[in-house]
């Protein structure tokens, strides 16, 4: 039998899947991070908590698709780091899929308000 | 093995699964995931925490499989533009037809050269330079049978000014090499 942290982690993974995407472009709204910043602020939250190895391939993808751009900066006596910062386009892509997650939340929600057997009322109807 | 030596072999095996990036490319990926690991080391001395380098690197995954997903796109030519795979194709042959052509004919020249300096002494009659009167037909080499209508014109001189330039060649053939690598 399934043990409820193991449901959990399951639900969590495979949601991360599809909304990773959004996470990263989300995090970086304004703000200008290194890669350790980024994973540090991630791991900070109970269900955006990905691995090393899962943000710098994803990093280097969004940079590839032009969603975020990045540019090497030593400040001080500290080693030099990778910041990453959103793009227009960046910009664009996460006001979109904004959009689409609260669209998404509102419609499991609507669902989870209106049990069976009656019909499903949309929110505000 | 000590932490610095993990993770300098972890780079190092990295870097070989990246090895069809462009070097450029392979270069930033490699020096952004030991920032980071360094970082981190330099973060738990500074609170007095353990530094495990084994679990750093576990948060990286294999090297092979932490490459691929840098490496995945230009395979599958997946998100980059149309044509992106055809183009890194042509170029990695390209690179890689251009730097055997360029070492082959390089290498062959110097070692002919050289031969041909190194064999004089042995068989002076058959090796020389050899021109014809007008002077737009030259021959150099070891032959067994002088061209007809010329005239030798080195003497013992082609010993060394062969090995000389043999040694030029090999020379230069080793320095355009390197920097073929370089840009490949």
């Amino acid at each position: 039998m399934e043990t409820q942290a193991n449901i959990e982690s399951k639900w969590d993974a495979q949601l991360r899947k599809g909304t990773l995407e959004l996470v990263i472009l989300a995090i970086l709204k304004e703000r200008r991070l290194y890669g350790l910043e980024l994973l540090g602020l991630l791991q900070s939250l109970e269900t955006t908590a990905i691995t090393e190895g899962t943000l710098y391939p994803l990093l280097d993808r969004l940079k590839r698709d032009g969603l975020v751009d990045a540019h090497w900066q030593q400040e001080g006596e500290t080693r030099p780091r990778k910041y990453y910062k959103l793009t227009m386009k960046g910009e664009e892509k996460l006001a979109d899929l904004t959009i689409r997650w609260r669209k998404s939340i509102e419609d499991i929600e609507t669902l989870l308000n209106n049990p069976g057997p009656g019909p499903i009322r949309p929110k505000g109807d | 093995m000590s932490d610095r030596e993990m993770i300098h072999n972890y780079l190092q095996s990295l870097m070989r699964f990246l090895s069809r990036l462009d070097q450029e490319d392979a270069d930033d990926v490699l020096r952004e995931i030991e920032s980071h690991i360094y970082d981190v080391m330099e973060m738990r001395e500074e609170n007095g925490q353990m530094i495990d380098a084994s679990a750093i690197l576990e948060g990286f995954g294999q090297p092979r499989d932490l490459a691929s997903q840098y490496v995945d796109h230009i395979l599958k030519g997946a998100p980059p533009p149309r044509g992106f795979k055809a183009i890194q194709r042509v170029k990695r042959g390209a690179t890689k037809g251009l730097r055997y052509a360029t070492g082959i004919g390089g290498y062959v020249t110097a070692a002919t050269l050289i031969a041909i300096g190194l064999y004089k002494p042995f068989n002076p009659e058959a090796v020389g330079f050899w021109a014809n009167e007008s002077g737009d037909s030259v021959v150099i080499g070891a032959l067994s049978e002088v061209p007809a209508g010329t005239q030798e014109l080195m003497g013992w001189w082609i010993m060394p000014i062969a090995i000389l330039l043999g040694i030029g060649a090999a020379f230069l053939t080793s320095r355009l090499l390197g920097v073929l690598k370089l840009k490949s």
